[in-house]
């Protein structure tokens, strides 16, 4: 019994020190403070993973709430987070939509659920996805934080040596920046291991992202938010290999048919080839760098200055 | 219900607590309606298969029992074998049977006479079923009094910790255990959570950490050459060997923790000598089925006279038929073949190495000796995991060829080097290389219980976070579960 004990209370240590240290969670974190403290008019709100770079200097009146490796799944219950409980609501709704977002990977991809746990209903996502393991996700957010997540402690390792400052502007971070994708040696092979992480042959879009999907336009269309979908710049290496694993030719037009069932839509800006000939402006196939990311976003405040006129 | 899921670490305890809570008489009761709502847990309707193969065996025993006469004991057994065998056969074998010959009619240019079924192979039918067999032919070869006990015969075969992957069980050794259920022993049931403990780490820091390299190479055959190709077949034999052996180590952890022995599986086999050595080492209760039911019933004396060819014959003919006992695809089939043609190389070339052992005088060094023995196993035994891993036979062409294209090696050494979860995994195998040779010598359990109690505590506790922390917690299913 008292080895029991023992276990449970390391645990607890274990678990409250990941909880303060690990970096994704001070980052998630201040994000979320920030987003409280966020007191002017809220024209965009931006939504996806580390592959949204708005940055949020350039676009004005935005909030960059995108989060590293987050799906649909997590965005709607983040957003209906916001309209249910900080009081603020986005005019528009900036939602990532690259190639890579629909696949089954990326819905099967729950990380940091310490920090999520506060957004998610497990139990009806368990029930939209018929998977009762969702639920341990729940167990692992609340008890046992660290529990797997060992990557997450080199990764904090690295931030804190190579990057040295967390900061942060209305949820924007700049990339990281220690890299650069242009003097790769196999640029094409690095390609293919991202792009084989995101997605695998067979299933293009996952029906639970196909639910979740849906269930943010019908959000955003009952609380009157208009949305863009947003195909962010990758390298041309990547969308090569991206496209030779997810049919683009099909799953675009399912997308956009989905999404015009929405009278909150108002369309797709697609910037994924903006940079094929600008490998420099990566740090890897997929992330865009400190200037890459400024240049996109520069382009996309114009574009979306044109729109509302 | 994988055992590394968070459904098994709180069906086990609960099973634990109400067995030593249950009277003794009704313990057996307990066991079995655990075992069967553990094999529901995967797909409720399959559980009639185990029922069914269960009430035939243990009537074709009483039948083989009850008769005199060498004839008829001998028509309830071919009777068992036909039922048994036909089970297997249809959901694990019909579609490959069907597919070879419309294989062959498309060469033909004919078209092919069959349809291909969906069937899902049912978990651990080639484990239970062969579990049953053995009994079956126990009995009708006298080692074994046949089970009058229809609920204690069910559950020798349905035995939760052992029914999905094995060890495939002998009666002789645990319908005893299961007449004789064994009072509460603390320390019987620290040794076993000690080796389900050794076992989570060989699948969750070992084994599937190297899945991740392994499948990523594998499930893209033509993408890769030369170093990493030959890495992750190397890899692949660590990992089978810690996710079998994992596997085993938490069934037999599962299985003490209630008093319940189950046979070895595994003796380091990744250190072995020779082929013959290998398999003498590894699964141990697989190899030692097909020995006893297979190689032994196979013709090898004329006129009281041990025909060597014939021997050799038979060897091949167990392989062959214990690589197809592994999935019915030809990559399996080869994988047979090559051990039985290979350990008849071994038998043939024995004198012939052992004289040049001699002549070079490399026989006075026997840590080279040892040293060359492991290496050509592990060389040989990772030449046929080529066929063992890959999904099809043009997979593993592929993927041969390829290992012998080292272009681009320094560009692949330089992303090797990146891949920090590959770099951990190889380090985790030593560690488990080191500490198996430790516990060979000097019984490391043993050492680490003999130790001050805080000392104990701390190597348990730091053990048991280490696994949390670095362990890849995806619910990854059991190699072996698929077989």
């Amino acid at each position: 019994m008292l080895f029991i004990m023992l276990l449970m209370m390391i645990n607890v240590v274990l678990d409250q020190s990941f909880k303060a240290l690990s970096v994704h969670n001070i980052l998630n974190k201040r994000m979320d403070e920030q987003f409280a403290e966020y007191t002017d008019t809220l024209k965009y709100l931006s939504l996806g993973n580390s592959h949204n770079c708005v940055n949020t200097y350039l676009l004005e009146k935005s909030f960059n709430y995108g989060s590293p490796s987050e799906n649909y799944i997590q965005s709607y219950y983040k957003l209906k987070h916001i309209l249910e409980h900080s009081g603020k609501k986005p005019e528009y709704l900036l939602l990532q939509a690259d190639i890579s977002t629909y696949g089954a990977k990326i819905a099967d991809r729950y990380e940091y659920n310490s920090y999520w746990i506060k957004y998610i209903d497990y139990p009806e996502l368990a029930r939209i996805k018929n998977d009762r393991q969702v639920l341990t996700k729940w167990l692992e957010g609340k008890f046992f934080s660290y529990a797997g997540n060992y990557k997450d402690v080199q990764l904090s390792i690295v931030y804190r040596i190579k990057i040295k400052t967390l900061e942060m502007h209305n949820g924007f971070r700049p990339h990281r920046d220690y890299r650069n994708f242009a003097e790769e040696p196999n640029r094409q092979q690095l390609a293919w291991d991202k792009a084989h992480l995101f997605s695998t042959p067979g299933v293009y879009f996952d029906p639970t992202i196909k639910a979740y999907f849906k269930k943010i336009l019908q959000l955003c269309e009952d609380n009157g938010i208009k949305v863009y979908l947003i195909r962010y710049p990758v390298s041309q290496e990547f969308y090569t290999e991206e496209t030779k694993i997810v049919p683009a030719g099909k799953l675009y037009p399912e997308v956009e048919r989905i999404a015009s069932d929405y009278s909150s839509y108002l369309g797709t800006l697609d910037y994924h080839n903006l940079f094929f000939e600008h490998p420099e402006y990566f740090f890897d196939p997929d992330h865009l760098n400190i200037k890459g990311s400024d240049l996109f976003t520069l382009k996309l405040a114009d574009d979306l200055r044109l729109l509302s006129r | 219900m994988l055992f590394n899921s968070l459904e098994y670490l709180l069906f086990l305890p609960l099973v634990v607590i109400l067995y030593f809570t249950f009277p003794a008489k009704w313990r057996w009761l307990l066991l079995l309606v655990a075992s069967y709502i553990f094999y529901m847990s995967w797909k409720m309707e399959y559980v009639i298969l185990i029922a069914f193969t269960t009430l035939v065996d243990y009537l074709v025993a009483l039948k083989i029992g009850a008769q005199t006469v060498k004839r008829k004991k001998k028509f309830w057994l071919i009777l068992s074998l036909v039922i048994n065998l036909g089970m297997l056969a249809g959901f694990k074998y019909l579609n490959f049977f069907a597919d070879t010959v419309n294989m062959f009619f498309n060469a033909t240019g004919a078209s092919p006479p069959f349809s291909l079924y969906k069937i899902l192979l049912p978990v651990g039918i080639s484990f239970y079923i062969f579990q049953s067999l053995s009994y079956t032919i126990d009995v009708y070869r006298g080692y074994k009094k046949p089970e009058t006990h229809l609920g204690k015969f069910a559950l020798y075969v349905s035995f939760f910790p052992q029914l999905v992957a094995g060890p495939i069980e002998r009666s002789t050794s645990l319908l005893p255990q299961i007449h004789q259920p064994l009072e509460f022993d603390e320390a019987r049931l620290v040794s076993g959570l000690k080796l389900m403990l050794w076992g989570f780490f060989k699948k969750l820091v070992i084994a599937d950490r190297l899945g991740m390299f392994v499948s990523y190479i594998y499930e893209n055959p033509g993408q890769h050459n030369g170093i990493p190709v030959i890495l992750a077949t190397m890899l692949f034999a660590f990992q089978l060997y810690c996710d079998f052996s994992g596997y085993t180590d938490i069934a037999r952890g599962s299985a003490r923790l209630m008093g319940y022995d189950l046979m070895i599986n595994f003796n380091r086999p990744l250190i072995a000598r020779s082929l013959r050595d290998f398999w003498n080492r590894w699964h141990i209760s697989l190899t030692t089925w097909f020995r006893d039911y297979v190689l032994y019933s196979l013709p090898y004396i004329h006129q009281k006279k041990v025909i060597t060819w014939k021997v050799h014959r038979n060897l091949v003919i167990t392989f062959l038929l214990m690589g197809f006992w592994h999935g019915a695809a030809w990559t399996f089939i080869i994988f047979g073949l090559f051990h039985g043609l290979m350990l008849v190389l071994e038998a043939v070339a024995e004198r012939p190495v052992a004289l040049i052992y001699e002549r070079t005088g490399l026989s006075r060094f026997p840590k080279i000796k040892n040293g060359l023995g492991i290496f050509y196993t592990f060389t040989t035994l990772t030449f046929s995991l080529f066929f063992f891993r890959a999904n099809s036979l043009t997979d593993s062409d592929l993927l041969m060829l390829k290992a012998f294209d080292f272009s681009n090696t320094t560009a692949s050494i330089r992303l090797l080097l990146r891949n920090n979860e590959l770099i951990f995994g190889i380090l985790m195998i030593a560690v488990l290389l080191l500490v198996e040779q430790y516990h060979d010598r000097h019984n490391l359990i043993q050492k680490i219980a003999s130790k001050p109690l805080a000392l104990r505590w701390s190597v348990y506790i730091g053990f048991v976070f280490f696994i949390l922390l670095f362990g890849v917690l995806h619910n990854q299913k059991f190699i072996y579960f698929q077989f």
